[in-house]
């Protein structure tokens, strides 16, 4: 069932359209049903956003209580790590990966629902907090022995524990799929080394994920029982409380590079064609991302460089932090290098990912002063951080979704989105973004710590705090624009050909959206872009 | 010598500038291209490149060099503000020692020589100064920006860092590990002044109370009928405390009340003793009620304990 | 599409069998996390442990969850009624292994061994009772495909059984580790 069926079936069985989505086990489907999630709690998550912010838009403000603001960050960053990040991501894995391999689907479409079913309900229960005494409130990382039973008394981190179990046991279903479908599934003729570059983001991610996520799982299950059968794994009365920070930045740090790698393979699929140009060094750009992944399992102490550790730890930790920029380096070039010499339509989608570009290359740079252990010692658990975290994870993987979703969106839906009003949110997140984040870095040089819910006045810090509260609502308004319009094409008939952007990977060789089983004749691939083999009969690649 | 927060100023203004070139390089580059290669009537099919060599390898040397310069300078930084503490002998002066206690949610600081200071810390000017850093519940954070970078204070482990301030001043920091309700009102402050001033500041702090007179004395009377004894300490009164709570000997020698949430006088110490939930909803103060005529005198006390 | 791939002879080229390695391969990682844990507080829990630990109890037990691996092999071999005989054998293994881990975690109670009582408690109850639930899932599994066959003959793929043997050694595996680490362990 796709959504085209679904969107065909007559008024009167709404409720078993409903029912369909309930039962579906088309990755298709579940692909939007993954998508939908990520984006309603996106919206929950930015809302939360919003109340930090204006609760921090001057000083000494009561919007919201202390103990409120404390949940409300921590729901904030676990939503969007957990809920928006890998949910989105995993849902365009989902929709295009069997796609862009000439498969009918994943390798286990029934597994598949329950992934997503599991982080849906794990997210749940995560937010049934709320109604439950009370949200997590330790932050997204839940430091021991804050977030023991002593120092969080309410119901809430166990909520965080349960409801990351339950979602993250979703996730690693979701990349064994992932794996084992890229692994068997793959068309005639599309070997490795024709993979479009999404497809191979999504396997690394997927090695990354079960790599990382097994550890949290463990953490998690250890800080439960700390809290529940009085074991002392992190409680600093003999246990230790930094073996609960190695455990969780031993998943944590691969976990951002889970949520950076896809997004990175969303890049090389819209520069590439917007440009008019092959990807540039493709191999390369394989190759950096299985460097990349191999170097995230050997840095996540630079979140702890001001816990005391040796100074040997500390430069071992810098130094691989540091060789990171490398491969990251190498895509940002490559990106570079397809553009130049080629053909550019700026359209919404390449705005984004034009945007992507320029904005990842200032969170990565600010991470490389970051991995400079002085420099950490000075800025770590500051404005700063919050800084860079935002301009990787919004000016970086954010962008790169919104491109993802300009230029799928046809794919999926049948329908374009506006593109005057697609220009208006790219501008208005833009600028909006940048009015939030850019003023954070000056924030935290001048000593502002994070997490705080107020501040005092007369320390020179009321001027960018504003300036961020304003960019806030200027980045709500545009998502704003962008909800509308996907409403708006949502309603319009369905006028989407099956290529609408000259592209070259398989997904377009298909109707825009795919029939049930995704080909009606097995495609033909003798490179990596059989489309533009089929289009230039002349001039193949090789 | 100078404050390690100088040398890591100095590292990271170049740090910087390294970063912004990058920037500006790539930026440049891609708005470059973008206008260069943006679509035109007429423009022609671009030519299928898959890729270069010498210009991977190009690229990927590059950035390494620029990080090996990173890290070079670096490892000076790191060297220069003795990564390794407990300080060695390397310093002209014999550093002075205190043991800060973090607490949720405010600062205690010990002397060696009995001497006990809570929330505000005097320094001498031109004297280094070894904190050890230990933690009474949870992860804290020492931070004064203008004089060192952070330490982390962890329950169960003593970590350590040094001061070191060049001018007299007030140097203002924060808790900086976020380390529960009341995070945000962890702060903290520095006095460098002269060396005979801190002498002065020691010693005092180092001594019993100021014995109080008239409506202050009525004040201790208050203060000692009262459960406050319970928690705080208040020495020459018999009062121990539990050790959870600000020694409160000098307690109107301070600039600020709750670790920073209220200036102190008397009209602040006044609405800080009938109310304290109401600026620092969450920490460990309890509201006691008195009657306005006992609040009186009890404030009059607390003012009077320079 | 799928249909050119299915007929695949190699190992890791059927998809049940492909999931199942890469599932223990994270499930390896789970565990490692946790033995991690357990060696970082090696030295403050080593005195309860030569203290109050049973080796060699613990070892004849654990003889009988080494050769159930080799029964699950035979088992794995011949799919069908030989095999089921086999899984039975396996599972009749597992569980006096499982009723040994119960008899030593009622003794260390009585001690007052408590995953409250002390580090010693803490690691070591988790790290054995994670692995605990381990084998009791995979009992269930192994008796879910000796149920599903012996009901409806061939409904159930070899890939199933080579599944289950799989996961069936890969919790064997982790008690090779786990014992050498925690019993063994108080030997050094
Ligand atoms: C998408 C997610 C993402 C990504 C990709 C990154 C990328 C990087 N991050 Fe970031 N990071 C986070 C998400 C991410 N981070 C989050 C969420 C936190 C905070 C967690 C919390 O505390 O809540 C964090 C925190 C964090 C810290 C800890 C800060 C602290 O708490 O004290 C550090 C320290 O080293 C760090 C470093 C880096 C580095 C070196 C990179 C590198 O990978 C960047 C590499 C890229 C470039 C450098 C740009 C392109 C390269 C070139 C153009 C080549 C030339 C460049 C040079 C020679 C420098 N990050
Ligand atoms: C992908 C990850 C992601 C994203 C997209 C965002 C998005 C945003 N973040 Fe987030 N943030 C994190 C990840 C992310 N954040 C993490 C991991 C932390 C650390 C948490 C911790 O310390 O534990 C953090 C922490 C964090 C802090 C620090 C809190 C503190 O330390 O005290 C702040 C403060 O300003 C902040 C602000 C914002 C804002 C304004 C947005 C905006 O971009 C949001 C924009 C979206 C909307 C505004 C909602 C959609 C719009 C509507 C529903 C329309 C309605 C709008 C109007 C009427 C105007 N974030
Ligand atoms: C349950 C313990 C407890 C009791 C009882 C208690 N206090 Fe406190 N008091 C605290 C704590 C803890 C703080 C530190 C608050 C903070 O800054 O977070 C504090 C802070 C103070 C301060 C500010 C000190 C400073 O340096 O900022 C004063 C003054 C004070 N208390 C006076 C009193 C008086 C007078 C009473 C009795 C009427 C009293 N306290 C009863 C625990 C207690
Ligand atoms: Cu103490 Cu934050
Ligand atoms: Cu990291």
């Amino acid at each position: 069932m796709t959504t085209a069926e679904v969107a065909a079936v007559p008024r009167q069985q709404a409720g078993d359209r409903y029912a369909l989505w309930l039962r579906t086990v088309d990755h298709k489907d579940v692909g939007i049903l993954y998508l939908l999630t990520g984006v309603a709690f996106f919206v929950i998550g930015g809302l939360e956003a919003l109340v930090l912010r204006l609760q921090l838009a001057a000083p000494r403000q009561g919007v919201v209580d202390p103990h409120l603001y404390d949940q409300l960050f921590t729901m904030h960053g676990t939503t969007m790590v957990f809920l928006v990040m890998v949910p989105l991501l995993i849902g365009f894995a989902n929709y295009l990966v069997p796609l862009m391999i000439g498969a009918s689907d994943v390798a286990f479409p029934r597994l598949n629902a329950l992934s997503f079913w599991l982080t849906l309900f794990g997210g749940l229960l995560l937010y049934f907090s709320f109604v439950a005494g009370g949200a997590p409130d330790a932050g997204w990382f839940s430091y021991a022995p804050l977030a023991e039973r002593a120092g969080s008394a309410t119901s809430g981190v166990d909520y965080y524990i349960l409801g990351l179990g339950v979602a993250g046991a979703g996730t690693i279903i979701g990349a064994i799929n992932l794996l084992v479908t890229i692994a068997l599934l793959r068309c005639p003729g599309m070997t490795f080394g024709r993979l479009p570059l999404f497809v191979w983001m999504v396997l690394v991610t997927s090695v990354l994920i079960l790599g990382a996520y097994p550890a949290f799982s463990a953490a998690l299950v250890m800080l439960f029982l700390d809290r529940h059968l009085g074991a002392h794994f992190f409680d600093g009365a003999g246990g230790d409380p930094l073996l609960w920070q190695h455990v969780f930045w031993f998943f944590g740090h691969p976990e951002v590079y889970i949520m950076a790698l896809p997004a990175f393979g969303i890049i090389s699929e819209v520069v590439p064609v917007f440009s008019g140009k092959r990807i540039f060094g493709y191999r390369f750009m394989a190759g950096s991302a299985v460097a990349i992944a191999f170097l995230s399992f050997s840095v996540w102490a630079h979140h702890m460089f001001a816990v005391g550790l040796s100074t040997a730890e500390n430069i071992f930790f810098a130094v691989s932090s540091m060789l990171i920029a490398v491969p990251t380096g190498v895509k940002i070039f490559n990106w570079l290098a397809t553009m130049w010499g080629g053909r550019i339509r700026f359209t919404v989608a390449m705005l984004f990912a034009v945007g992507f570009i320029a904005m990842f290359l200032i969170g990565g740079l600010t991470g490389v002063t970051l991995a400079v252990v002085p420099i950490d010692w000075q800025v770590t658990d500051s404005y700063y951080v919050v800084a860079h975290l935002h301009y990787v994870l919004f000016g970086g993987t954010m962008f790169a979704l919104f491109a993802g979703a300009y230029y799928w969106w046809p794919k999926m839906t049948g329908r374009f989105l506006s593109e005057r009003l697609g220009r208006a949110h790219f501008w208005g997140t833009f600028i909006g973004f940048n009015l939030t984040f850019l003023p954070m870095h000056w924030l935290g040089v001048q000593g502002m710590p994070r997490r705080v819910y107020t501040y005092p006045a007369g320390v020179g810090w009321e001027g960018s705090n504003l300036a961020a509260t304003i960019g806030a609502l200027v980045l709500g308004l545009a998502t704003l624009v962008f909800l509308f319009n996907a409403a708006r094409s949502l309603r319009g008939a369905p006028s989407a050909p099956a290529d609408p952007w000259d592209a070259w990977t398989l997904e377009w060789a298909t109707t825009s959206p795919p029939p049930t089983h995704n080909f009606e004749a097995a495609p033909a691939v003798r490179s990596a872009r059989p489309l533009w083999d089929r289009k230039h009969p002349d001039l193949p690649d090789r | 010598m100078r404050p390690s927060a100088e040398a890591i100023a100095d590292l990271a203004l170049v740090v910087g500038a390294i970063a912004l070139g990058i920037f500006l390089l790539v930026t440049g580059v891609l708005l470059a291209t973008m206008w260069r290669y943006r679509l035109r009537p007429g423009a022609p099919e671009p030519r299928q490149i898959a890729g270069d060599l010498r210009l991977e390898i190009g690229w990927t040397v590059a950035p390494l060099l620029a990080l090996a310069a990173v890290f070079v300078l670096m490892l000076g930084t790191m060297r220069e503000i003795g990564a390794s503490l407990p300080i060695a002998a390397d310093t002209d002066r014999i550093p002075l020692r205190v043991t800060v206690v973090a607490h949720q949610f405010w600062w205690e600081y010990r002397f060696d020589g009995g001497a006990v200071a809570a929330n505000e810390l005097h320094i001498p000017v031109g004297v280094p100064v070894e904190l050890d850093l230990v933690a009474a519940d949870v992860i804290h954070d020492f931070w004064v920006p203008a004089l060192a970078g952070k330490s982390d204070i962890v329950p169960g482990k003593t970590n350590h860092l040094r001061l070191f301030a060049r001018q007299p001043g007030t140097y203002e920091g924060a808790c900086a590990e976020f380390c529960g309700v009341q995070h945000a009102w962890m702060r903290l402050v520095v006095f460098a002044e002269p060396e005979p001033e801190f002498d002065r500041w020691l010693a005092v702090q180092g001594a019993a109370r100021q014995a109080p007179a008239g409506e202050a004395a009525r004040g201790e009377q208050v203060f000692l009928r009262n459960v406050c004894v319970s928690c705080h300490a208040l020495r020459g009164t018999g009062a121990a405390g539990n050790g959870a709570a600000p020694d409160l000997t000098h307690v109107g020698g301070r600039t600020t009340i709750g670790t920073g949430v209220l200036r102190n006088d008397a009209a602040a110490m006044r609405a800080w003793l009938a109310d304290p939930q109401r600026y620092k909803p969450g920490s460990a103060m309890p509201l006691v009620r008195l009657d306005p005529g006992d609040l009186d005198a009890l404030v009059a006390y607390m003012e009077s304990l320079h | 599409m799928i249909a050119h791939r299915a007929g695949t002879p190699s190992f890791f080229g059927e998809k049940h069998v492909l999931a199942m390695c890469v599932f223990i391969a994270s499930e390896s990682i789970f565990f490692l996390s946790v033995i991690a844990i357990y060696l970082a507080y090696r030295q403050a829990t080593l005195g309860t442990a030569r203290a109050n630990l049973d080796v060699t109890r613990t070892f004849l037990f654990s003889l009988l969850l080494f050769s159930s691996s080799a029964t699950m092999a035979l088992a794995a071999r011949s799919p069908g009624p030989r095999g089921r005989r086999w899984l039975l054998v396996t599972a009749g293994l597992g569980a006096v292994f499982l009723g040994g881990q119960v008899s030593e975690y009622v003794r260390l109670l009585a001690g007052g061994i408590r995953p409250s009582s002390d580090l010693f408690g803490t690691t070591f109850f988790t790290l054995t009772g994670l692995h605990g639930v381990h084998v009791l899932v995979g009992l269930v599994a192994i008796v879910a495909v000796a149920a599903v066959s012996w009901l409806r003959g061939d409904a159930v793929r070899p890939t199933a059984w080579e599944s289950v043997s799989l996961y069936w050694h890969f919790v064997d595996a982790v008690w090779v580790v786990v014992f050498t680490t925690v019993y063994l362990g108080t030997f050094v």
